[in-house]
Formats: structure tokens, sequence, C-alpha cells
């Protein structure tokens, strides 16, 4: 008897522990931040992938599965995740704790009215905000309270992972503001309006979108506008996501000097985009050698 | 009759906004669309009694609006309120209830969840889509033939559960009908009231994940109910669909579904009312064993452009003889999302039993738009 418990005991020593806080995020930028402050005490899976849209998700029964068993879902929120009503419905899990993680974020382009007029407009604001890495100290934040209602005994854990990611990211953001300086006021097209916080953040001024109303495809004569502003403000790049459709961009770049850049919103939109810090460094450089 | 229209849809809203108030102290408004369907067709079996094939003049029809209402009612449960004005007479027209029920979607054991009201049934593949949903523009032949123009649509109470089968999505559900005539037999109605003609209907569902880009669905369904209710005649349907479709791009899809059905009856009577006769000449009750199925495929393309075709074959749930095939294309276009859709239809339909055999061909444009939410799509 003593032997089998002297084997259990070397086994629960040898076995990696157990993950007690399983979630699933919206977004793959989500996952991986919650692998940096949850290690292995979190079990994480993700819905849409980093060459997804984000907007139009099919709502499929192997996202009700995935959140079935979860104990968490992270979502952006601001009605970024349309869809999410409808998948955790569906996952029948009355446990599942639904975090939005938006609930704190500085929030820009808040429309006064909305209606259909206005394209795809979003009625809480533009919720693209974690592509401004200064915000994702307060999504920790969220993140950490999230896990430590699930696991409150790892909070030191996830409090000590955060802090050592957040000293990694800062260090990267002030090499990234560093080499986006001498771009400061430096126009740029943008195919949605997804890099309102990005272009905030660095201060750089995004002229138009390609789309000439959020969700709205590109027309011909709006198209043919973009080619003059383009020609009279001298702009360089088009930002276009790997999930959208980049001909109407290139017919501009084409007709000007701009040159089309795919940057990506989400992990895994581009192969360099492996965690947030590399597509965040993957954005910056692409955008920083199309500037220079 | 706009003024009907317009006081019941104000009626149903306020329900969901005082019932708001009073419960929560807040406003809580349901989410409201309205989508209407207009349909330009042209047949050329007008003067095939007299032996001429020629096109119809083309006319402009109201085919039917939807008007939509969905909200939670609490933190348990939803409702969704359905309501429509059947075409083609949109003057005359009077607003009916499609759909009227509620779903309990947490809190109760084993996470069943529980509609009751007036739905569409789970049951087969299409019969959960409403047809401004549909790709193509007409119903399937087996569909009109079996289930019906309005769906496979019933008072009763619903009940499905997931099955613990690994990461494989199984849902099983099951409910308890009023018995509602439901396909060809829709004229005989038990007036007397002596013994409920509940029907029962089942679905098992698979869902698979096949790659990142393409899933798989499958779809055991059964529906039972009494289709005489002087002679307590059964039917037994049986039912196997499957949707397959592969997204490689958020522009590009291609969906392949199909359905085939099987039905028993015994029947004393054809849909029509007239007596089975034997060869003795006597009535006679006979066992009938048909069915019926349909299998399309729809690529979309381009972002705003779809391209399909059908094909359908049917037999009557009272005659293995009566026997109808279609072939059909359509193109769909939606300029921007789903708030405009426009469809072309052509569509050949032979009917063929004993003693005739006609051949129609069908082409229809149909418009529609969407006001309101727009959801994201289930599977």
């Amino acid at each position: 008897m003593k032997r089998i418990l002297s084997i259990l005991a070397l086994l629960a020593c040898v076995l990696p522990a157990q993950a007690e806080v399983r979630v699933v995020t919206s977004l793959s930028d989500l996952a991986d931040l919650s692998r940096q402050i949850g290690g292995e005490r979190v079990q994480v899976d993700y819905i849409v992938r980093g060459n997804q849209n984000p907007h139009f998700v099919e709502v499929k029964p192997s996202y009700m599965m995935k959140l079935k068993s979860a104990d968490i879902f992270f979502i952006i929120g601001m009605d970024l995740e349309m869809w999410a009503p409808q998948i955790v419905d569906g996952s029948r899990n009355r446990k599942l704790d639904v975090v939005d993680l938006s609930k704190n974020m500085p929030k820009l382009e808040v429309p006064s009215r909305v209606d259909a007029s206005q394209g795809d407009v979003h009625r809480y604001g533009n919720p693209h905000y974690w592509l401004d890495p200064r915000n994702i100290k307060m999504l920790l934040e969220e993140m950490i309270t999230a896990f430590v209602k699930i696991s409150p005994n790892d909070e030191s854990y996830f409090r000590a992972n955060a802090e050592t990611y957040l000293k990694k990211l800062e260090a990267k953001i002030t090499e990234w503001e560093t080499v986006m300086k001498p771009f400061a006021g430096s126009k740029i097209i943008t195919f949605h309006k997804s890099w309102t916080y990005f272009a905030s953040w660095l201060n750089l001024v995004v002229a138009d979108q390609v789309e000439p109303k959020p969700g709205i495809p590109p027309s011909p004569s709006h198209t043919a506008e973009l080619i003059s502003l383009v020609r009279e403000g001298g702009i360089k790049a088009i930002v276009v996501e790997p999930f959208y459709d980049a001909s109407a961009a290139e017919r501009i770049a084409r007709s000007t000097s701009a040159k089309v850049i795919r940057l990506t919103t989400s992990v895994g939109g581009v192969d360099a985009a492996t965690d947030y810090i590399s597509m965040m460094a993957y954005n910056i450089k692409t955008l920083a050698t199309t500037l220079r | 009759m706009v003024r009907h229209l317009s006081s019941f849809v104000a009626a149903v809203v306020s329900v969901f906004f005082f019932a708001g108030n009073l419960s929560a102290q807040t406003t809580i408004n349901p989410d409201i669309s309205v989508i209407p369907r207009f349909i330009i067709q042209s047949n050329d079996s007008e003067r095939l009694g007299e032996g001429k094939r020629e096109f119809s003049r083309p006319d402009f029809a109201f085919e039917e609006l939807e008007i939509v209402l969905q909200s939670y009612l609490n933190p348990f449960a939803k409702a969704d309120v359905i309501l429509t004005l059947p075409g083609p007479d949109l003057e005359e027209s009077s607003l009916g209830a499609e759909e009227i029920y509620a779903t309990v979607v947490r809190g109760l054991p084993l996470d069943l969840n529980v509609r009751f009201g007036k739905y569409r049934v789970d049951y087969g593949k299409i019969n959960l889509v409403h047809p401004h949903a549909w790709p193509f523009v007409t119903q399937p032949l087996s569909q009109q033939r079996f289930i019906g123009e309005e769906g496979l649509n019933d008072l009763g109470i619903s009940a499905s559960v997931l099955l613990p089968t690994g990461n494989v999505y199984t849902k099983l559900t099951m409910d308890l009908l009023r018995g509602a005539p439901i396909g060809e037999a829709t004229g005989i109605e038990d007036t007397s009231g002596a013994k409920p003609t509940y029907a029962n209907s089942a679905r098992l569902t698979s869902f698979f994940t096949l790659s990142d880009h393409s899933d798989l669905e499958i779809g055991l369904s059964g529906y039972t109910g009494i289709h005489d209710p002087y002679n307590r005649d059964r039917f037994y349907y049986a039912n196997l669909d499957f949707k397959y479709k592969y997204r490689p791009s958020s522009y590009t899809s291609l969906v392949l579904q199909g359905e085939y059905l099987l039905n028993t009856r015994k029947a004393s009577q054809d849909r029509d009312f007239n007596a089975f006769v034997g060869a003795d000449g006597n009535p006679e009750r006979r066992s009938i064993n048909t069915g019926g199925m349909y299998l399309y495929a729809d690529c979309q393309f381009l972002k705003t452009f779809s391209l399909g075709g059908r094909f359908d074959w049917s037999k009557s749930p009272y005659s293995k003889d009566d026997d109808a095939k279609a072939f059909a294309v359509f193109m769909g276009y939606y300029p921007v999302e789903e708030t405009l859709g426009v469809r072309l239809h052509y569509q050949n339909t032979k009917t063929e039993n004993v003693s005739s055999s006609e051949t129609v061909n069908l082409i229809a444009l149909q418009i529609l738009f969407s006001i309101g939410p727009h959801k994201a799509h289930p599977f």
C-alpha cells in the first residue's frame, strides 16, 4: 500500500501539472496573450484563424463544442463578434464566463448615431483596440481577473507571468516607436477601418479607406477618388489585411506610386506572425520599409 | 390592411417592451428584421392544353414578407416571432404567424434545450432554412410533395440534447407535435376530435470538421403522423441529409447539400380522396412505399456572385406511378452583403403518371431585401 502511495506521489511530481483553466478566445491574438500569462495552467483554444475575417464567422457546431467544456470565453467585444451569442447559446455551457475585454478600454470612433447608410458601423465604437499595444496591459488585467475567479490559488503565478510579458512588450513598444518616429504624420490608406488605434498610437494619418463605407465593397467611383487622393497626398502605403481581396487596392497602386502591403490584425494572419509581439513586429517592419 | 399590420406589429413589440420594463426596469427591445421577397416569373405551361409551348408574359408578383422579432426573454430563454404576409396579393393578403416559440437555452438538467410553440421542426436540413435564405427560388419537389410549401411547421414541444461523442458535435432532437396535415395530405381533417392525431419527429445530426476550410454535417430524421384520421392511417418518413461546405477564402465557397426521403404509409384513398379499389372492385387499403430526393451544388465564385444547380426527383406520397423530376440552374447576386439579393432561376420539371406526362420550363427572377440586424448564418 505504502509502495502504491509513494508511486502515486512520485507520479504527481513528475507529470506536468494539469491545466486548471480552460480558455477559448474569439481571436488568435487573445489566445496568445492567454498563453503568455496562463502558462501551463491554462488550456487555450480560439475560434477565428488569423487569416479569417473576424467580422463574418459562420456559426459552426464545432465552435460550440470548443465552448462546451470551457471555463472562460474571451471576446474583443464592441460587437466585433456579432456571431458570439449564437455559439455561446449553442454550447449549452451554463458555467461559461463570457468576458468582454473592451469593458474599460479607451474607445475611438464611437458614433453618435448608427444606421445602415453608414455601412457596418460598430455602435459601441471601433473595436480594433488590440492593435495599439499600449492597450494590452489593461487587457491582461481583465484576463487575470477572469483566471483568478476560476483558479484563485494561481493569482501570483498569473501576475508574475503578466509582469514578465509586459516588460518584454514595453521594451518592444519603445523600439517600435523609435522605428516609426520618422514617419509621424505620414498618410496611409487602409482597406477597412481596422488600423485606427494603430495609426493613433504611431501618429499616422489614415487618409481614407478602400471600402467607401465599412463593410461596403469598393466601387469604381470611390477607387477613382482614392487615386487622386493618393497622388495629391503622396501616399506610399495601402494597407490590406490578408483576408480581403486586394484587387481594388492594387488598381490604385498601379495608377499611383503607392504600394499595397499586407498587414495582419491577428496572429497567424501571415507566417511571420506567430505570436502578438512577432505580429506587431512584422507590421511595423513592413510599414516602415514601405514608408521609407 | 396596412393599419391592421402596423397595429399587430406594434402590439407584439409592446409585449416585449413592457415585459422588459416590468421585469427588469430596463428597456429591452427585440431585434426586428423585415424581409420582403418579390418575383418576376414566366413558364411555358399555360397553353400546353392547346398543344402550344410558349412562355407566358412575365408578371411582377409579391412573394412573401417576413417580419422577424427575436429577443432573450430572460437569462434562460429566448423567443422568436416570425410573422408572414404571403403573396401574391399584397393588398388583400393578411398577416399570419409562421412561427411563435420560446426556447429554454440554459438552466435545464442535462443541458437540455426545450422549445415550445409553433415552429419549423428540426427535421432534415432545408426545413429549418427560411425561403429567403435558400440559394435558389423554388422549393425542391420532394419537400413540396412530402412536407408542403410551408415546410414542416407545427405546434408542439421539442427537446434536444448534445450527446457525449467526444469532440464531435452530435445533437438529438425529439418533438411531440399537434400533427397538422402536411405535404399532399392537406384535406383530411378529423372534426370528431375522438382521438388525437399527434405526430412525432426526431433528428440525429453530427458535425465533422474535415479541415480548416471544409466541414460536413450528416443528419438522420424520422417523422410519423396520421394522414387519415378516420381510418387511423399512419405514415412514416425517414430522411437522410448531408451538407458539405468548402470555404477556402472569405469570398469563395462550395456547398453540396442533399436529402433523401423514404415514405411508408397505409392508405385507403389517394390525395384527392378517391378510394383505392382492388382488382375485385372492392375498396382496399394499400401499403405505399415511395420517396424523393434533391441534391444541389452552390458555388460562390466572387464576393457578390454565386452559381449553382439542383436535381430533384420525387414520387407522390400516395402513388409510385406519379413521378416528378426537375433540373434547375440558379445564380445569386448579393451586391452589399445580404441587405439586397437578386436570384435568377431556371427550372425544367417533368411530371409523369400512368395517364399523362408534362414538361414545364420556368424562368424566375427573385428580388429581396432585408431591413434590420443580420445575424451570423448557422452552418
